[in-house]
């Protein structure tokens, strides 16, 4: 089974959201790190400046400046340039022994020159380190395996007061403070990133929950209308919903209804065959020779029984809209090929026709038209005439009795611009339509008479197809003379 | 007249030659379209009637074939559905008329004599020749008004020469456009028919209808 939408998107979100807040964590984390770094180094710095500044020329340059302790244990005299400073420094750590923040001074050939009080017991001459050239200061860690870890500050100087001597001021400090710092800093971090990411992904779980709501709400239905249980999948979604859930609906509506029209075409079919065949029946049971005049109705009747009933049930209303079918070609086409099968008559056509489109499909078009043409040129003594325009709509007009599937019509009159109609009137200067034709195309049931069969059939195909379109055929009487059909199609 | 009917339907093919027989039409039948193209590109017809749903070739794609190569018989198409599309399309493919399936045979065989005058340049159904009238629905002819007693042979030979006026008819055409294909195909028969009708024509020897012309044939001028 393919994972579920919502799943793919907990999954994409959840992998996206921990990598964007292990990255964000990473950064803020040595941002810190750097952070405090410098923040040691300017304290540092803060005091060797100190310690420059309070550097002065002994007056006794023979004086004892004491010994200190080596790491090995023997006693190591501090000898070297004549210098002094104040018992009281600037920052009392410097005075407290093993205070954690140390000093000391080297001359430029390395002899210690002095250290501060603090510093008691420390391994600075075993570890020499390289001096920084005048005017500038060095930074860095010292973390080496037995040794607590420290931050060293070299800074070195020319004194004129000291006889231009070049003197290295070095500041010591325990690495202990700050690492506390950082861990602190770290464990907050860890905390408050777990936290944002679990109270992000609850967040997402609900987006995702609400957001698809809808969708599940369609799924629930669509199942609820496979079982039966509903007839549509309902109109109440967001708008990027909406328009699949209406033509989803508008699919059902139809089939629904191709279902209904089908039945009932195919019952009523049934239903009109049984009387004629019956009486062909009957006829032949008859001893004598059999009517021929009785066949020949029956049989007619049976033809336009089935010509009618196949019509209304292949006319089958758009459930999408159709690309719009310019009408002059088609109009030109079918009398071109009416022309030639006519011949013989030599009827004039007149085309009024402005460059109008329907939206139906072009063999659907084809046929109703091809219908109306038919009629126009058999029954016409010399003279046709047809024109086409666009008009707005007569809405209420279109659901008079003349059409018979009311539900099909109003179906396909919702797809198209409802404002608007194509026209097309087909006139003739025939004998005009008889009464029992008429009668035939738009009374449901009203059986065809055989002398008007060739009319009326035509015709009614013509106004099943357009009806199914929700168009809506009309007849007159022609200023020419003979039956004026008016058609009226989407525009 | 010669007419070559294309139709696989059985039954329906063996009623309309039955008829089309009856009423005096030399008929070939082909079940399929490459059988019907094959008639059609073999012998002269007077008309064809084509079934446009058919086997083996569509019956638009023999029309169109029929015509490429120069075949110029009218041409009439039987329809099942009543479609447009196929109707127009068979037209502009090169038939001259339709019929829609069912459809009654004296329907069909009016349309095939329209088709025939029309081809013939006749506008009406009853051709008048000088003092001659020829009525081509009733199948009749009449000389100054009074009905001329032939037999159906010999009315068949007089409306085929009328309907090529002031053409030079040989009697091979003559006997494959009147006889069936299997049949004796003796001349002597043609000039035979000929004579009578001339004298049933012309009994006094003064219109001269059907003129001989040595070694080509008769050509019919009035």
């Amino acid at each position: 089974m393919r994972v579920s939408l919502q799943g793919r998107l907990m999954a994409t979100t959840a992998i996206a959201l921990c990598l964007f807040l292990l990255a964000t964590g990473w950064i803020w984390e040595r941002l810190f790190t750097t952070s405090v770094r410098a923040s040691a180094e300017e304290q540092m710095l803060i005091v060797a400046y100190g310690l420059v500044d309070a550097t002065r020329k002994d007056a006794d340059p023979a004086a004892f400046r004491g010994s200190y302790t080596s790491e090995g244990g023997e006693q190591v005299p501090v000898v070297g340039p004549s210098i002094l400073l104040p018992d009281e420094l600037g920052e009392p750590r410097l005075s407290r022994p093993n205070s954690g923040l140390y000093a000391y001074i080297e001359t430029a050939d390395g002899t210690l020159a002095w250290r501060s009080p603090s510093m008691t017991i420390t391994s600075v001459a075993a570890t020499p380190n390289p001096r920084p050239p005048p005017g500038d200061s060095r930074f860095r860690r010292i973390e080496s395996d037995g040794i607590e870890p420290r931050f060293l500050l070299g800074y070195t100087v020319i004194l004129e007061e000291l006889d231009d001597s070049e003197l290295t001021f070095w500041v010591l400090t325990d690495q202990s403070p700050f690492n506390a710092e950082i861990r602190e800093f770290r464990r907050s971090l860890v905390v408050g990133v777990i936290a944002a990411t679990l109270l992000l992904i609850v967040l997402q779980l609900g987006t995702l929950l609400w957001g698809l709501r809808p969708l599940r709400r369609m799924a629930e239905r669509v199942r609820a209308l496979h079982a039966g249980q509903r007839g549509d999948i309902g109109e109440d979604y967001p708008a990027e919903l909406a328009q699949l859930a209406h033509t989803m609906n508008r699919f059902v509506g139809h089939e629904l209804e191709n279902r209904e029209r089908y039945r009932r075409a195919m019952g009523d079919l049934a239903h009109s065959l049984k009387t004629p065949l019956a009486v062909l029946k009957n006829a032949l049971v008859d001893p004598g020779r059999p009517d021929k005049a009785v066949f020949d109705d029956q049989i007619d009747r049976m033809e336009a029984t089935i010509n009618r009933q196949l019509s209304r049930a292949t006319a089958i209303p758009p459930v999408l809209p159709h690309e719009p079918v310019p009408v002059t070609p088609l109009l030109e086409r079918l009398c071109r090929a009416l022309d030639k099968a006519y011949a013989g008559k030599h009827v004039d056509v007149e085309i009024q026709a402005a460059p109008v489109q329907v939206r139906a499909d072009e063999r659907d078009v084809i046929d109703v038209l091809g219908n109306l043409l038919e009629n126009a040129y058999k029954y016409s003594h010399s003279k046709v005439r047809i024109s086409a325009k666009r008009e707005p709509s007569s809405a209420p007009r279109a659901s008079d009795r003349r059409s018979t599937v009311p539900n099909g019509s109003e179906h396909a009159r919702t797809q198209s611009d409802p404002r608007q109609v194509v026209r097309i009137v087909v006139e003739d200067d025939g004998d005009g339509i008889p009464e029992a034709a008429k009668q035939y195309v738009f009374e449901r049931g009203a059986r065809a008479d055989t002398a008007h069969s060739g009319h009326g059939i035509g015709l009614a195909s013509a106004v099943e197809l357009a009806t199914a379109y929700g168009g809506t055929v009309e007849l007159a009487d022609s200023a020419l003379g003979g039956a004026k059909v008016i058609l009226k199609m989407p525009a | 007249m010669r007419v070559l009917l294309v139709e696989d339907e059985m039954l329906l093919r063996a009623q309309v030659d039955k008829y089309l027989r009856d009423a005096g039409f030399v008929v070939d039948m082909a079940s399929n379209g490459e059988k019907g193209l094959y008639f059609g590109l073999e012998f002269d017809y007077d008309v064809a009637v084509i079934d446009l749903g058919l086997p083996k070739m569509d019956g638009i794609d023999l029309i169109a074939e029929l015509r490429k190569q120069d075949r110029v018989f009218p041409i009439l198409i039987l329809t099942a559905r009543r479609d447009w599309q196929d109707k127009v399309t068979g037209l502009e493919a090169g038939a001259d008329d339709y019929l829609t399936k069912p459809f009654h045979l004296e329907e069909l065989k009016a349309r095939l004599d329209a088709l025939i005058r029309r081809a013939a340049g006749y506008a009406s159904p009853v051709v008048e020749k000088g003092p001659l009238s020829l009525d081509l629905g009733a199948k009749e002819a009449r000389l100054h008004g009074d009905t001329l007693e032939l037999t159906a042979f010999e009315y068949r030979v007089l409306e085929y020469l009328a309907m090529n006026p002031g053409r030079v008819i040989s009697k091979a055409e003559l006997t494959e456009h009147l006889y069936e294909q299997d049949f004796d195909r003796d001349s002597n028969v043609i000039e035979v028919f000929i004579g009578r009708l001339r004298r049933k024509l012309d009994p006094d020897g003064t219109l001269k209808p059907i003129r001989t012309i040595r070694g080509a044939g008769y050509r019919f001028s009035l």
